[in-house]
């Protein structure tokens, strides 16, 4: 062991970890195969390597306490919100290029609301609003048929004249599309996530549930059954989810469903779904049952009870 | 789900797009800030799970984290990755949850040690007991290399725990976990070599 293998053992650990540059990689490669204790040195690490990569499956966060989370989180901002409702962006706003607080010496930064009509899945975008206001430019651009509400002054400086200010302008919106033209489907998404409208939340996960065939649409359908207070947006969620019940996200959100809802019938059509598309599972059995153990529920227990029968 | 994860992972270094979600976000825009929080919420909260070791002190800080994102998204000033940022406050919260939880242990025990509360023994054993080893889902796997593993995770320091979890379980490039720790790329090297000469002892040896 030379003056320098304390150096290489640390490098042992960069190189297993892949920080070594290709110089200091090639010295150290050539020292090993000339230095026994070193050489030790690397097997031994590689081994416990090998000893922590037996554990690594373990390691993956459940599913569940992720929706469970995201859930939690998204309670306390709407907590957070409620108390200062003014500071809220129109649902919508994210779908189009949004306002940007511009830095010219009048700022005005406004959300763009959008009123979205899903009718027949046809609609027609109008072109988001940019208002921006500079010192030459008399007013900003308001759409002719548009509203403005929520207007806030959040800065004002006396001494430069300068004003910020925050609002929502709101104008009627018509789109035509397909389900597969994105734009279409980002309405859908923004139809689905306008908490203050259960009848357009409905209709988008209708329109989506037709037709759930990209990861985007499922993944908002998981959404809406997991986030939606209202049961028929969730019912029919778990409509457009079934088919995929034997995907592991989609069983997570169902487990959810069992675990979580309120709503018997949509507990029953979760346990339905996920029975349908996942036979003779142990494990699911194992997860069902402790799901469903305080369940008052006599069909979903009932099912329970067989599906364990069936994986004997 | 895995191709959800996997576009999820993709799109975490796409900071342009997440400089305007940010602006969005700071602007007061709760869509845009959500879109920033799905980014990276799946890594802050196996980061708070594999540290805090349990669902519920996990899922506290997951939502501590996010909501002190939220409360100071507009002192963020683009110095250093959004990524990083919200890294760095996770494993502040992270460090002070494990530290609180050090407290409340030494208060039980020596409270028990006193006989005063014949009780509280069970409940430092309820703690114990709460760690993701006793978690159901874990059962489910090899349990005495995962117990050897969590025992051997026991002698790392803080530190050496912290650094070793970014960039073993996490992934992170040690220049950016020196970042995250408000310090320097050397630093973290010195942690994680520290951390896997005690693992690789504990676990090859014992
Ligand atoms: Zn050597």
């Amino acid at each position: 062991m030379n003056v320098n293998c304390k150096d290489y053992q640390h490098q042992i650990t960069l190189l297993l970890y892949n920080e070594l540059d290709e110089r200091t990689r090639g010295e150290l490669e050539l020292h090993l195969r000339e230095c026994g204790v070193c050489k030790d040195a690397f097997e031994s690490e590689r081994a416990m390597h090998s000893v922590l990569a037996e554990d690594t499956p373990s390691w993956d966060v459940p599913s569940d306490l992720l929706l469970e989370s995201r859930k939690a989180l998204a309670d306390a901002l709407d907590r957070m919100e409620n108390k200062r409702s003014w500071w809220r962006m129109p649902a919508f706003s994210v779908v189009f290029t949004p306002m940007r607080l511009l830095e010219s010496a009048a700022l005005i930064t406004m959300g763009l609301a959008l009123g979205v009509y899903v009718s027949n899945q046809q609609a027609r975008v109008a072109p988001p609003v940019a208002l921006n206001s500079s010192a030459n430019s008399q007013s900003p651009a308001i759409p002719r048929n548009g509203t403005i509400s929520n207007l806030q002054v959040i800065n004002a400086d006396p001494s430069t004249g300068q004003v910020e200010l925050a609002g929502e302008v709101s104008q009627p919106l018509r789109f035509h599309g397909k389900i597969e033209d994105d734009t279409v489907r980002q309405l859908l998404f923004s139809a689905l996530r306008d908490a203050n409208n259960p009848g357009s939340r409905l209709k988008a996960v209708e329109v989506l549930s037709q037709k759930p065939t990209d990861e985007s649409i499922e993944e908002a359908l998981i959404n809406a059954l997991v986030y939606d207070d209202d049961p028929g947006v969730r019912m029919r969620a778990v409509e457009g989810l079934k088919t995929f019940a034997n995907e592991q996200h989609v069983r997570a959100a169902f487990m959810h469903t069992l675990q979580n809802d309120e709503n018997a019938g949509i507990r029953i059509a979760a346990i339905d779904a996920l029975l349908a598309r996942n036979a003779k599972d142990p494990e699911l059995a194992q997860k069902l049952t402790e799901a469903t153990k305080k369940d008052d529920n006599p069909y979903i227990r009932t099912k329970v009870l067989q599906f364990v029968g069936s994986t004997k | 789900m895995e191709a959800i994860l996997k576009r999820t992972a993709q799109r975490v270094h796409e900071s342009e797009d997440e400089k305007l979600l940010i602006e969005q976000a700071q602007n007061g825009d709760r869509e845009a800030f959500e879109q920033l929080v799905r980014r990276h919420d799946r890594d802050i909260l196996r980061l708070a799970f594999h540290m805090l070791g349990n669902r519920e002190e996990a899922r506290e800080v997951f939502q501590e984290t996010f909501l002190k994102a939220y409360r100071s998204l507009g002192r963020f000033r683009f110095e250093s990755s959004f990524y990083t940022w919200i890294y760095r406050i996770a494993t502040n919260v992270s460090l002070d949850h494990l530290r609180k939880r050090q407290t409340l242990k030494e208060e039980i025990s020596y409270e028990s040690d006193t006989e005063m509360h014949p009780d509280r023994p069970a409940l430092k054993d309820t703690l114990a007991a709460t760690t993701y080893y006793s978690n159901p889902e874990r059962r489910l796997y090899g349990k005495e290399v995962g117990q050897k593993i969590q025992d051997a995770l026991k002698t790392l320091s803080e530190k050496e725990r912290l650094v070793f979890e970014l960039r073993h379980y996490q992934g992170l490039r040690l220049k950016m976990i020196g970042e995250i720790m408000g310090s320097t790329e050397e630093t973290a090297k010195n942690y994680l070599f520290r951390a896997t000469q005690k693992l690789r002892a504990y676990l090859t040896n014992v």
